[in-house]
């Protein structure tokens, strides 16, 4: 067995707990030894884990950015740009301690592909930077395939007892090809073709869709942005042309596109812009205002739905 | 400037199709737009704001009441262009509601631009 060495530039063990005990011992004593190299550090977890964390550092929370990884990581897609990436380019001088649980119990189906790929892309967004990000799963009530994705996407464990090993299946392009999944088409969609002139068009039809399934205020805004950046991709990026699609599943309003483009870079719309930047915030803002980005890309063509709850 | 040129002109605003027309604001620096800016829209939109930024002394306006719709690159070109300027700010009136989601999203706390609601 071998220690996970703390000099490397980044750090990402996977932590198996199967008690609120090991919870606590583990996170906290993990947090610690951040105080004691005076790091920043920010824990994002669900937020009843969180209340467990609190209580086991006693008066040492101080100065610990705490986020309830339900609402802010609630889209996996959004969790490197906003939460991770966004602390830690926050502190750009300094190593960087973090806890990010995106992986609960209650994650759908539909969600854990997103989830399983977000965990596998932190290994690239944060290739040589310094920071030591740690990710707990629930080893009694996540699936046992979960528990063993998790080794594959986390260069090293953690276990509950303090064990510590590196990972001998580790190797998160796995995880992201074997997680870009074919997306069937939704039978009850309302469906709509486009080209360059009817992207004004592509967008209203997505706005008086949405509307009628019952977005409205804020939201509708959002997937009118949404489905305007995807729609111009496809027109600039995707072929000049593809098929907007839109329904209601689980009571979350879907957008889809599907176009002849091909996503080739696996960290599109997860890197956080600078301010002066004048492209690439398109599928950031997917990410941003979605409560679930799912993605298809192949040499054929690429199929991206988000999902915004209703 | 001449308030009867077009700055950015892109033909007759038509309901359904992408159009937007830029002018300059009669009575103070600045311009005022209608259509909607968007891909199809965006050179007239780059340029209107290159010309407001040659114009700007101080405070400069954007009267968008008559946008109906603005993307993530309108947004952008309008904060970069506010953020490039020497000094002073720029008030957006008026703006359809992408634009300050947009702004807050990527610029929040941005001090060169001001935005009053419609």
């Amino acid at each position: 067995m071998t220690t996970v060495s703390t000099h490397e530039a980044f750090v990402h063990p996977a932590l198996f707990y199967r008690s609120e005990q090991e919870y606590t011992r583990q996170t906290v004593s993990f947090l610690r030894e951040g105080l004691a190299h005076d790091e920043p550090m920010a824990v994002a977890v669900p937020g009843p884990n969180l209340e467990v964390i609190r209580a086991g550092l006693g008066a040492d929370t101080e100065g610990i950015l705490f986020l309830d990884m339900t609402e802010a990581g609630r889209n996996p897609g959004r969790i490197i740009p906003h939460v991770l990436r966004g602390f830690a380019d926050a502190h750009p001088e300094r190593r960087v301690r973090i806890i990010g649980e995106p992986i609960w119990a209650g994650r759908s189906d539909v969600e854990y592909p997103a989830c399983a790929q977000h965990e596998a892309l932190i290994n690239a967004a944060f290739e040589g930077r310094a920071a030591t990000i740690l990710c707990p799963y629930d080893e009694t009530r996540l699936h046992p395939e979960v528990i063993t994705d998790a080794r594959v996407t986390h260069p090293a464990v953690i276990h509950g007892d303090g064990r510590r090993e590196v990972s001998g299946v580790y190797d998160w392009q796995a995880v992201v090809a074997r997680y870009n999944q074919p997306l069937a088409p939704a039978p009850d969609a309302a469906v709509f073709p486009y080209g360059g002139e009817d992207l004004p068009a592509a967008r209203q039809f997505a706005v008086s869709q949405a509307a009628r399934l019952g977005l409205a205020g804020e939201r509708l805004t959002d997937a009118e942005l949404a489905v305007a950046e995807l729609t111009t991709n496809s027109v600039v990026h995707g072929g000049g042309r593809g098929t907007l699609a839109v329904w209601a599943e689980q009571g979350q309003l879907v957008c889809e596109v599907r176009d002849a483009g091909r996503l080739s870079d696996p960290l599109a719309g997860r890197r956080p812009p600078e301010l002066g930047q004048l492209g690439g915030r398109g599928l950031i803002l997917v990410h941003y205002v979605a409560d679930l980005v799912r993605l298809h890309t192949t040499g054929d063509g690429t199929t991206v739905r988000f999902y915004l709850s209703l | 400037m001449d308030s009867r040129h077009v700055v950015g002109g892109a033909g007759p605003v038509v309901p359904g199709r992408a159009a937007l027309e830029v002018s300059p604001l009669p009575s103070r620096c600045g311009i005022r737009a209608r259509g909607e800016i968007s891909e199809i829209t965006r050179p007239s939109w780059e340029r209107a704001l290159t010309e407001l930024s040659r114009h700007h002394e101080g405070v400069s306006c954007v009267e968008l009441s008559e946008v109906a719709f603005v993307d993530v690159a309108g947004v952008t070109a309008l904060a970069v262009t506010a953020m490039n300027l020497p000094g002073g700010k720029v008030v957006v009136k008026y703006p359809p509601p992408q634009l300050p989601r947009v702004l807050e999203m990527f610029w929040p706390g941005l001090e060169r631009i001001e935005v009053t609601p419609r």
